[in-house]
């Protein structure tokens, strides 16, 4: 019994020391590309955000009228949240859609 | 409280509303602001204007923005006001002056790194030397 935890606490170890690079290296190997890259450039943002400034905020809303989210629009997240607050202020003067079908 | 705040004020009148109409209401939110204490810094009249969506059963409004400066007083007056108005469907109160403040200080520091940075200064120790002072 005593052998065993041995052993177990070695795999455990052996486990932590795992060079985390070879993983990496056999994930990429295993799973196929992806296939839809929809990275875009970073919008530029500018420092003040006027929530009246419909042209702006459009670049951020899809068609769909949802605020285009941080993975796609890889600006940073304090750019993102004032952004968003924006777009928020603006739907609720009728400004932008929240919705559009 | 000593500091004056900054406010963009903005409202949809409704459609049915006549042109001289709007212009005698925006014509008293200034007196009011002005009763009250505050200041109208800025009048812009935006006209007629398609809403994204309806409000009220109406697709249309007169838009109307004003900037304000006071203690935030004349502004709780003002809301109150909209509420009772009839003519007034939508209304927002956005505080400006300390995102604005926030604004020029992040242009000031960008602007203050590209100067260093054209002033051909590559010596790195010159740099952060120069950031520490500022921070005292």
């Amino acid at each position: 019994m005593a052998d065993n935890k041995e052993k177990n606490d070695d795999v455990i170890a052996d486990l932590n020391n795992i060079d985390l690079n070879v993983v990496s290296e056999l994930k990429n190997e295993r799973m196929p590309p992806r296939r839809f890259q929809r990275r875009r450039q970073s919008q530029f943002v500018p420092d003040y955000i006027d929530w009246k400034d419909v042209d702006f905020l459009k670049r951020f809303i899809p068609e769909r009228g949802k605020i285009l989210p941080r993975r796609i629009s890889q600006v940073s997240a304090k750019d993102q949240r004032r952004v968003a607050q924006a777009i928020k202020r603006a739907r609720s003067m009728a400004l932008i859609p929240f919705v559009t079908d | 409280m000593a500091e004056k705040r900054v406010y963009e004020v903005m409202y949809i009148g409704a459609p049915e509303t006549a042109d001289e109409d709007i212009t005698k209401l925006n014509e008293a939110i200034q007196q009011q602001i002005e009763k009250d204490g505050g200041a109208v810094v800025k009048t812009e009249v935006m006209g007629r204007r398609k809403l994204a969506y309806p409000i009220q059963k109406k697709t249309e409004g007169h838009y109307t923005l004003f900037e304000i400066e006071g203690s935030g007083q004349e502004i709780a007056e003002l809301e109150r006001r909209f509420r009772v108005n009839d003519a007034v469907i939508r209304y927002i109160t956005v505080r400006v002056d300390e995102d604005r403040k926030k604004a020029a200080k992040w242009t000031a520091k960008r602007e203050n790194r590209q100067a260093r940075r054209r002033s051909g200064s590559s010596n790195f120790n010159d740099n952060q030397t120069a950031e520490v002072q500022d921070n005292q």
